[in-house]
């Protein structure tokens, strides 16, 4: 075995952990804790939750606005979703984590600020939500002219920002540098746009039933 | 109308990658890659709540050297967790066996008394 042959097999052995973890890729979250259910075997969890991590270190970041916390916090819900698992099956796991985590979180800021309560509204509380749409009740038509009539109802800047953002696909910097508008509020005039357009179809669509 | 409008209301189910979200946060795509992530960003609260968080981190090398370690972390935890199972587990083999050899022990001394007083 010639020495460029012992330092490339030393190389795959180091990079073993990565390609094992890219197997697993193509292998949705659900069939995982079907074989983790199945087998009752971590490895399972493992390779699932550290899908994750780094969108669970962002939450934790977001909540808690500390990175020695939010860290600790990661590891936090890794326990109790851990814990949580061997207990009882999870149906959609990725707004599952999401709502563990931002349970977790709230959690702490309540222990932090001792008993002045965190206001728990509505959307702290509302769990990410599940891939089904407006969309399965109505043709395509209908719900055409339902979005356009409820288009033409979002205000001026709301209306410029979902426009340009789904139908002329352009980025929240290129909207940013059109508008004058600031990121940020590029970001909330696209996303209260997408509520309320959901609200209105929502509404459309039961007055024509 | 455009036909797009109808993505509006649609929930992507296309999941972020690692890579794709720190070459985001580090400016390093294009506005066409950039405003793909974006769909994302609004077509789910747990994406958006992440990327605001991960934006607060200021040095953003920092974000994988920390998902590094927290994945290292979680991997240990769970192996912990599946040699404790296997001791107890082998514990309670360690009984079962001491709990067999005793009843054998005993069913041959019984044996050996009925011998015994038989042979009295």
């Amino acid at each position: 075995m010639t020495i460029c042959e012992i330092f490339s097999y030393l190389h795959l052995l180091v990079e073993n952990k990565t390609v094992k973890e890219d197997r697993y890729q193509h292998i949705s979250d659900n069939t995982l804790l079907e074989r983790f259910y199945t087998d009752n075997d971590n490895q399972w969890l493992g390779i699932l939750l550290q899908r994750y991590t780094m969108l669970l270190l962002g939450v934790c970041m977001k909540y808690l606005k500390n990175e020695d916390d939010a860290r600790d916090g990661v590891q936090q819900v890794f326990l109790k979703a851990i814990a949580a698992l061997h207990k009882y099956k999870v149906a959609y796991f990725k707004s599952w984590i999401y709502m563990v985590a931002k349970n977790h979180c709230l959690m702490k800021l309540r222990d932090r600020h001792g008993k002045s309560p965190v206001t728990l509204n509505e959307q702290t509380l509302v769990v990410e939500d599940e891939p089904v749409s407006v969309e399965a009740h109505l043709d395509k038509d209908r719900m055409l002219d339902a979005m356009t009539i409820a288009i033409e109802d979002l205000s001026a800047e709301q209306k410029q920002c979902v426009t340009l953002f789904y139908l002329e696909m352009q980025s929240y910097n290129q909207i940013a540098q059109v508008t004058g508008f600031s990121m940020m509020q590029v970001k909330s005039y696209i996303q209260n746009g997408k509520r309320n357009l959901k609200i209105a179809v929502g509404q459309i669509v039961k007055e024509n039933e | 109308m455009n036909k797009d409008l109808l993505n509006i209301l649609s929930n992507s189910s296309k999941d972020i990658g690692n890579q794709q979200l720190m070459d985001y946060l580090a400016g390093k795509l294009s506005e066409e890659e950039k405003h793909e992530v974006e769909m994302q960003l609004t077509a789910s609260d747990f994406v958006s709540d992440a990327v605001e968080g991960l934006e607060n981190i200021s040095n953003k090398q920092e974000i994988n050297v920390f998902v590094k370690q927290l994945n290292s972390d979680l991997h240990k935890k769970l192996s912990q967790k599946k040699t404790r199972k296997q001791k107890r587990k082998l514990l309670q083999q360690r009984w079962v066996f001491a709990a067999i050899i005793l009843i054998l022990a005993l069913v041959i001394a019984t044996l050996l008394m009925i011998v015994k007083y038989q042979q009295l």
